[in-house]
């Protein structure tokens, strides 16, 4: 069976043709279609994915004018029937600001913009974006960010709905300040909605897919799409 | 001569002649587009509100413009510097 | 500046007296105020290259001379084929002097417009690269300044439109301090379809004429100043001039364009840059053979009120020129209404091969098209700065600092210190293109999806070397770009450049230019390297204290890898290979690192390029990745053969054990063979198994190799058979210096 997803292209977005190419030509079992955000209608799709870009030049403020796209509108109706809506760098700072994910992504801490790898620690493997990995595995994939650093008033609900899906960490696992790269609250990489089907986090998986763009050869951003598409699987049956 | 403490408020936005992106993707792309299209223009700038000690408002005045322009915190090629108030704190 | 009489009343026009009666001339008649704007636009130095073109000339024809070469100079970018169908458009401009005056928005503006020259092509820009000079960083809070928001500029604006830097390179000496250097490059890739479909020429009578994207300000209307009373009764304090860059309608400009051309309506393509719709009308017309009728209230004006005058010559970013089929109009509309980009149908074009410009009613510019494209040329004078001799003639002083302190000091400096503070702002990856990436090898390499081919390309020169040689550094600088896409494995297949000068009106600044010129001329013929586009910057010259920066030929190279497995890297692999030193030391320490940071010397003798040794090296490297020989190579540069093997030790824990006796003329000084900047050495790691084929190869090509040393599993590099003593260096210490010299400047 192949699960059909839509990569909307807003005004802006940049990692769209990226994310696509992944979908249709690096991982099996998806079909992905690239949808102008005027133009988007949920009907024909199992799952969204907000792309890493710019949205309208991240004017104002990271994805708050893409939050008020139709594609947003169209988007709600699939959050409210449980279908995945993910979100990458951009499109987790969309998600956040349109109130499908509890927080807010502010300014680095450096107040630069980071591109570089890191290392993320799985906090929750059971959501729509983390279902096939583990528990406390570290995975190898790049950050390309200005506005990255996580912040939430509401911690506590947080951990205790485990909705913290994923945490900057060394090598090793350690959640120290060294490895968490924009001074993100307790290293917050990525955070999921109570029914776990809605997933946003700033790393970029479409760059983390194919050995020869990862500098040690690894490929852990299959486990991504890899997820999406389980979790589609196991919700239709 | 006693030194009390003022604020000073003051913005940066970009000459009335250069353009302004933010200001205009926000009036064009959210405002326009939510049924605000009473809304034609926009524009967007840095607002600082500097707490300092002046012998008066004056003086307080003047040392912010003069750090503004000797310390760069606004490039007088592209943009103007207002000083919106000056008020005891 | 010249007052002139213009229908009966006293103007100043930025023409010469012999330019405005040659106006006269080819119109036939007296011009109105906006033709003369519109001349004197298009024949600035910055438009037609009036200084250097005779010397331009030069250069070999490279469209009729390479097969491979689909577009050469005087198009908006060089283009090339690489095969598969697929071309590469790359081209490299200056954005100096906007840069020295608001160093955020000049960066950026800089990278809009090198974009919109590469997108003209119909190919979607790719990568960018930057080369910048700046003033020393230490204790100077201006440089810093400069520095630091045209880092910032570069990035959000390329960081934004989503083409990832992937390389450049900065230096710093006081030559720039009030001239700092900011030259931006691009590189796009498409199919060779894409590229037919998109010409600069406007070549069939009754297209239509559409201007797309930005609106029509009145900035950057500043090429030329007539009496106030022209203008509006706006101050020049209010009239910026620089540019306010807008990427996030770069990056619909890009999409739309770029869906534009797939309809197959697009005829003819061109973006508004300098000269603004001068320039593209005329240039399209010029070119094409055609003529045109332009409605300029078509326009949209950002301002009320602006005069045919300012609308002609508004430079205001982000806007595009595109010559319609007339069946397609609407298709090629509907794709600019998708990305609710503005657009405007301004005009058609015509048999007349006259440029008419309407306002209203008025005919306002009524000009033969070809007249303005073709400008007149200046003959500059040159002459040798009396300076030279002197320089070349002084000797490295006696230092009490050990060869080792030396090295510390040498990996810390500005121009030799990891460049990460800066790549870090970059994205470097969007695009999942970039194979080696920044900070990993000597040039960028990117992939092209859906081939096993890939592509380098690397940008630079040796200001301080050109300053004392500029016949040699230029050659010199060929030899160190094209070494360093060589190193990562790639086959140098076209050059672009970007001459940064002084006043070309004082003769000893147009002399540097001039033999800069020569010195590519003659090594690109010898190397068959065809030259695809160049740029010229005069007038980096500071009025106050009456130098002009050290001249920069910045040359930019693309290269091809054909395939995964020849992809070379710059890090040591494994302990207990080879090492090889390739290519000859000279007592070439002028315009070195060395000099400069130790004795604050500029002077000295400079690297001299040998082009046969070149090339015999090059043949060699070839044959040797030929055969999957080489491990890790990096060319010898800035700081000499020490430094690079040291840079070669940063990532994965190695260490160098190096005998050195009998690896060198002995008639060197150790701190000559140490430090020396001679061209065209390369080190490589190589397999000990293969230590006598590779002995034989470097025969039969008659290049010079050395074992050096072996590769050793301890970080540190262990240095035996100089005269002066054994030298013990600690790679933790050395790499610590290499990485904090930046951010310890920039971070406070």
């Amino acid at each position: 069976m192949t699960v059909k997803l839509a990569v909307i292209q807003f005004a802006g977005s940049n990692c769209d043709l990226d994310t696509i190419h992944v979908l249709n030509n690096v991982v099996d079992g998806i079909e992905a279609d690239l949808v102008w955000h005027n133009l988007f209608k949920e009907s024909k799709y199992d799952g969204v994915i907000l792309p890493g870009g710019f949205a309208f030049g991240d004017y104002l403020r990271a994805g708050i004018i893409a939050a008020h796209s139709p594609a947003i509108d169209e988007a709600r109706v699939m959050l409210d029937d449980g279908r995945p809506v993910i979100g990458f760098c951009n499109g987790f700072q969309i998600l956040t600001e349109a109130q499908f994910l509890p927080g807010a992504l502010l300014r680095n801490d450096s107040l630069k913009f980071i591109c570089k790898w890191v290392n993320l620690k799985v906090e929750n493997n059971t959501t729509a974006l983390s279902n096939k990995m583990n528990i406390r595995d570290v995975l190898a994939i790049p950050i390309a960010h200005a506005e990255g650093r996580y912040y939430t008033d509401n911690l506590k609900e947080l951990e205790e709905n485990n909705q913290i899906v994923f945490r900057y960490s060394t090598e090793n696992g350690e959640l120290t300040k060294e490895a968490n790269p924009n001074g993100s609250l307790e290293n917050i990489a990525g955070v999921c909605n109570l029914e776990q089907n809605c997933v946003g986090f700033m790393p970029h998986p479409e760059r983390a897919s194919e050995a020869i763009l990862s500098p040690k050869r690894t490929t852990h951003g299959i486990l991504f799409f890899n997820s999406i598409v389980e979790f589609i699987k196991r919700r239709i049956s | 001569m006693n030194r009390q403490e003022f604020q000073v408020e003051i913005t940066l936005m970009n000459k009335p002649a250069a353009r302004d992106p933010v200001g205009e993707t926000i009036q064009k792309d959210l405002l326009a587009k939510k049924g605000y299209d009473m809304v034609f223009n926009v524009r967007s700038g840095q607002f600082l509100s500097i707490n300092l000690k002046a012998t008066d408002e004056n003086e307080a005045k003047k040392i912010v413009e003069k750090m503004c322009n000797d310390l760069r915190i606004f490039n007088p090629v592209t943009q103007n510097l207002t000083i919106l108030k000056v008020s005891k704190s | 500046m010249t007052r002139v009489n213009l229908n009966g009343e006293e103007v100043d026009v930025e023409l010469t007296k012999w330019e405005f009666e040659k106006v006269k001339e080819l119109l036939g008649r007296e011009p109105n105020l906006t033709e003369i704007g519109m001349a004197s636009v298009m024949w600035s130095e910055h438009c037609s290259y009036k200084s250097s073109r005779p010397k331009l000339k030069m250069f070999e024809d490279a469209e009729a001379n390479y097969d491979y070469v689909l577009a050469g100079p005087g198009q908006d970018a060089g283009v090339i084929d690489i095969g598969d169908g697929y071309c590469l458009a790359f081209r490299i401009e200056s954005h100096n002097h906007p840069s020295a005056i608001e160093p955020y928005h000049g960066a950026a503006t800089g990278i809009g417009g090198i974009i919109r020259d590469i997108l003209c092509m119909g190919v979607r820009p790719i990568a960018l690269l930057d080369p910048l000079r700046f003033g020393s960083l230490k204790d100077n809070p201006h440089s810093q300044w400069l520095f630091k928001y045209v880092v910032k500029g570069i990035a959000d604006y390329g960081n934004c439109t989503g083409i990832p830097t992937i390389g450049g390179e900065v230096e710093f000496d006081e030559s720039f301090e009030s001239n700092c250097l900011v030259n931006v490059a691009c590189i796009g890739l498409g199919s060779i379809e894409d590229f037919k479909h998109a010409p600069s020429r406007a070549y069939n009578p009754g297209d239509y004429v559409i201007l797309m994207g930005g609106s029509t300000g009145r900035d950057g209307i500043h090429g030329v100043t007539f009496a106030s009373r022209t203008l509006t009764e706006m101050s020049e304090a209010d009239r910026p001039a620089v540019q306010i860059g807008d990427p996030f309608t770069k990056k619909l400009i890009i999409e739309a364009t770029l869906e534009a051309v797939k309809t197959g309506y697009v005829r003819g393509l061109k973006d508004l840059g300098g000269g603004g719709l001068t320039c593209a009308t005329s240039e399209l017309t010029g070119d094409g053979n055609t003529g045109a009728k332009v409605d300029l209230r078509k326009v949209f004006t950002r301002e009320p009120g602006m005069n045919s005058y300012e609308i002609m010559l508004s430079e205001s970013q982000e806007r595009m020129t595109f010559i319609v089929k007339p069946e397609g109009l609407e298709t090629v509309l509907d794709v600019f209404r998708k990305f609710e980009m503005n657009f405007a149908v301004i005009g058609r074009t015509d048999d007349s091969k006259i440029l008419k410009v309407f306002d209203e009613k008025n005919l306002v510019v009524n000009i033969p098209s070809k007249a303005l494209s073709e400008s007149p040329t200046f003959k500059r004078e040159e002459k040798k700065p009396d300076y030279l001799d002197d320089l070349l003639t002084q000797k490295t002083p006696k230092s009490s600092l050990g060869l080792d302190e030396i090295i510390y000091r040498l990996v810390a400096s500005e121009n030799i210190c990891s460049k990460e503070w800066v790549y870090r702002q970059y994205d470097h990856e969007v695009g999942i293109r970039s194979v080696v990436k920044c900070g990993e090898g000597d040039s960028g390499v990117l992939r092209i999806i859906g081939t096993n081919k890939f592509i380098a390309a690397s940008v630079g020169v040796n200001s301080k070397h050109c300053f004392l040689d500029p016949y040699e550094g230029a050659k010199g600088g060929l030899v160190e770009i094209c070494g360093n896409i060589i190193a990562n494995g790639a086959k140098p297949m076209a050059m672009v450049n970007c001459c940064n000068f002084g006043n070309p009106e004082i003769p000893e600044s147009f002399w540097y230019f001039s033999q800069a010129v020569e010195g590519m001329n003659n090594f690109c013929r010898e190397m068959r390297i065809p030259i695809v586009g160049g740029n010229v910057s005069f007038y980096n010259e500071d009025d106050v204290k009456k130098t002009a920066i050290k001249a920069t030929p910045i040359i930019m190279i693309v290269g091809v890898i054909e395939g995964e497995d020849k992809i070379i890297t710059l890090p040591f692999k494994k302990a207990g290979n080879d090492l090889f030193l390739i290519g000859e030391t000279k007592a070439e320490l002028g315009g070195s690192e060395y000099h400069s940071l130790i004795y604050n010397l500029q002077g000295g003798i400079p690297p001299k390029v040998n082009d046969k040794k070149a090339k015999a090296t090059w043949d060699f490297l070839f044959d040797l990745y030929e055969n999957d020989l080489v491990k890790a190579n990096h060319d010898v540069n800035k700081g000499g053969f020490i430094i690079t093997i040291a840079e070669m030790c940063f990532n994965n824990n190695l260490g160098a054990e190096l005998k050195l006796k009998g690896c060198y003329d002995e008639n060197l000084r150790d701190d000559e063979f140490l430090f020396s900047e001679s061209v065209g050495r390369f080190i490589i790691e190589t397999d000990p198994k293969d230590y006598k084929i590779i002995i034989k190869k470097a025969e039969k090509f008659g290049a010079d190799i050395k074992k050096i040393g072996v590769l050793i599993p301890k970080p540190e590099i262990n240095i035996k058979g100089l005269k002066l003593k054994e030298l013990n260096l600690n790679i933790k210490q050395l790499k610590n210096l290499y990485d904090s010299t930046i951010p310890n400047l920039m971070e406070i």
